[in-house]
């Protein structure tokens, strides 16, 4: 099991009101698995983005990943998992704008304590992997969307995470860089990574091997399309 | 990383390191300018000599009462005569009276100049030569010659470019003969202390001759023996003082002891206070620095949210991002405090060239460089702690 959380809840105060973003939901992800998270705004979708990415902590709930208990971790903690463990793809990059792709990509090898020598052969390695090695020394301004993008995964890559969460990366894509960095995504599932992708486009949701649709902060559906033949494998909560 | 956020907003980092600059500018040069003073007035009264004690009718530094040292006896030629009898550890004891007088060398005149009645052995107790010439010899004093021994700055002001020696020169009514000049002392005349360079001797047995020796106060300079602790022989110069003047136990002493020493706790303490004070008003220019760098950092550290969101995302932690905003912060303030102290250079070379000689110390540099530094960490702090503290979903959302 990669992750797994249960009943987990999550509440927001949007002025005197209270928002329930997440309802007790509850999900698992096995290791290796390629699943898409959809849903119309509004769904929880984002929020389930965060949790899962330990970018936040649900209000009520246990989130397991690799077996360790994330729900109750303070800051720093969940900032060490996330730099060890999940590597984020994200829609709009996210790249710093004043530092080369070298840079961006070695950033979270610094922030783990990796020696330099050591930082310089990973970085450079992870680079490569996404083939934009003729473009490390420039700057994410001095690049095309979907070489920012191409960096971005390398970035994401570069700690060897278990993990790849990918929010909407294909969004300010057109159709064919679209197709190449999913191509990537599609790679990295074979070698071995967990990919959860968060998306609203069914084209895109359809690489994955499994589809969780959330609606009002509740699973609605959880499919396996590519699983069992042609009839897909439903399970409702 | 840090210097690149910097190079980015050029006239914005150059507005705010010039606060800084002004600041440690203002710093340095009031401590230099303080250091300055405290070596010219050591220069100043190291003519006194450190191991001379001075006993005199009343104090040099006169706390309390005047009226009641006024009063006192004068001292007289027959107590110093018997202190020399009784003195076991003295070097050399030397009688000096002064008086203000007119001088003149053909047509120039010097009004109120000090005239020091004193003895060969005036030597023995100051540290200044004669550079030109000779002193006093305890013949002129035997036989109270009309003899005198000036002061630089009254060759320079009396005689300029004349040869002074065995001109014939009048103090008060009196005719004298130069017999030498004294070396320059440098830089007296310190506020309003004795100009040492400005004085004329003459042997005191000529000065009570030509000026009268009825209510004439003494000053009697007592030099310690190299063996002997200037406060053991301060004990015995007291002790001898009392008996001579018959003072009973439980009277106090009619006549005071001073020495270089007073002068310089005074000076100490005077100039303690005005140092501190010129410090504090210097402070706050380097205060007003601070905080134009902590508010270019809360701009910083807005303008950045985004950055701090994906640097929080990808596994920074709180201390990382606070060591990053504390090191831009600090950098930008050791900017300002190098190029401060460079022109503390200037503003120092300027000082020595017009007011004093002053030169920036060691200590002082040092100092300077810390301070800036811990500017740039104190005024850094709260932005940077603001940075860390940033909730990386709301900060990866901040457009």
């Amino acid at each position: 099991m990669a992750l797994e959380i249960q009943n987990v809840s999550k509440t927001y105060m949007m002025g005197t009101e209270a928002v329930h973003a997440l309802q007790s939901v509850s999900l698992s992800i096995e290791e290796n698995e390629y699943i898409a998270i959809m849903g119309p705004s509004g769904s929880g979708k984002s929020t389930m983005m965060n949790v899962l990415g330990c970018l936040d902590t649900p209000t009520s709930g246990e989130y397991y990943l690799e077996g360790e208990d994330v729900s109750k971790m303070n800051d720093d903690q969940l900032a060490e998992i996330r730099n060890q463990k999940i590597g984020f793809v994200f829609q709009t990059f996210n790249l710093i704008p004043r530092a080369t792709v070298f840079h961006n990509v070695e950033l979270p090898l610094v922030y783990s304590g990796t020696p330099p020598a050591e930082r310089i052969l990973m970085a450079n390695d992870a680079i490569e992997r996404v083939g934009l090695t003729d473009r490390a020394t420039h700057k994410p301004t001095e690049l095309s969307g979907g070489q920012r993008q191409r960096a971005a995964i390398a970035r994401a890559l570069v700690n060897k995470p278990t993990i790849i969460l990918a929010d909407e990366p294909t969004g300010n894509l057109d159709s064919v860089t679209g197709r190449e960095i999913m191509a990537i995504l599609d790679g990295l599932h074979k070698a071995g990574n967990t990919i959860i992708l968060v998306t609203h486009e069914q084209e895109i949701a359809e690489h994955a091997h499994r589809i969780v649709k959330l609606r009002d902060g509740q699973v609605e559906s959880d499919v396996r399309p590519n699983r069992v033949g042609r009839n897909a494998d439903v399970v409702l909560n | 990383m840090a210097l690149t956020a910097i190079k980015a907003n050029k006239s914005r980092g150059v507005l705010t390191t010039l606060g800084i600059v002004i600041g440690i500018l203002a710093v340095v040069t009031t401590m230099t300018a303080a250091n300055g003073l405290g070596n010219n007035f050591r220069e100043s009264i190291s003519a006194l000599g450190s191991d001379v004690l001075y006993v005199s009718k009343r104090p040099w530094i006169i706390t309390g009462n005047f009226l009641s040292f006024r009063n006192r006896k004068n001292l007289d030629l027959k107590e110093v005569e018997k202190l020399e009898q009784r003195l076991t550890s003295a070097k050399a004891i030397n009688p000096s009276t002064n008086t203000n007088k007119n001088v003149k060398y053909r047509s120039k005149t010097l009004e109120g100049t000090t005239i020091i009645g004193t003895t060969d052995k005036q030597l023995m107790v100051s540290s200044s030569v004669p550079g030109d010439g000779r002193f006093l010899t305890p013949f002129d004093v035997q036989f109270k010659r009309n003899v005198c021994v000036i002061g630089s700055e009254i060759k320079d002001l009396l005689f300029g470019d004349v040869n002074p020696i065995n001109k014939k020169m009048k103090i008060g009514r009196h005719n004298y003969r130069v017999v030498g000049v004294m070396e320059k002392q440098g830089s007296a005349g310190f506020f309003g202390g004795p100009n040492f360079d400005k004085q004329i001797f003459i042997p005191i047995s000529a000065f009570a001759k030509s000026f009268g020796s009825r209510n004439r106060d003494l000053n009697i300079a007592v030099k310690a023996a190299p063996h002997i602790s200037l406060s053991d022989f301060e004990f015995e110069v007291i002790g001898e003082m009392r008996k001579i003047r018959k003072l009973k136990p439980a009277e106090e002493d009619d006549f005071s002891i001073n020495q270089m020493n007073q002068l310089v706790g005074a000076y100490n303490s005077v100039m303690g206070v005005i140092v501190s004070i010129g410090l504090v008003i210097t402070g706050i220019s380097l205060f007003v620095g601070g905080i134009g760098v902590m508010n270019i950092m809360f701009v910083s550290v807005t303008e950045r949210t985004r950055e701090i969101g994906i640097r929080k995302a990808i596994g920074a932690k709180r201390r990382s991002i606070l060591s990053q905003f504390l090191f831009e912060s600090s950098i930008i303030c050791l900017i300002g405090g190098l190029i401060g102290l460079l022109l503390s250079i200037g503003a120092t070379a300027l000082i020595s060239k017009l007011v004093m000689p002053a030169s920036l110390s060691l200590p002082i540099v040092s100092v300077a460089i810390l301070v800036s530094v811990a500017t740039g960490v104190l005024s850094g702090f709260i932005p940077a702690l603001k940075a860390a503290k940033l909730n990386p979903i709301d900060a990866l959302r901040y457009e």
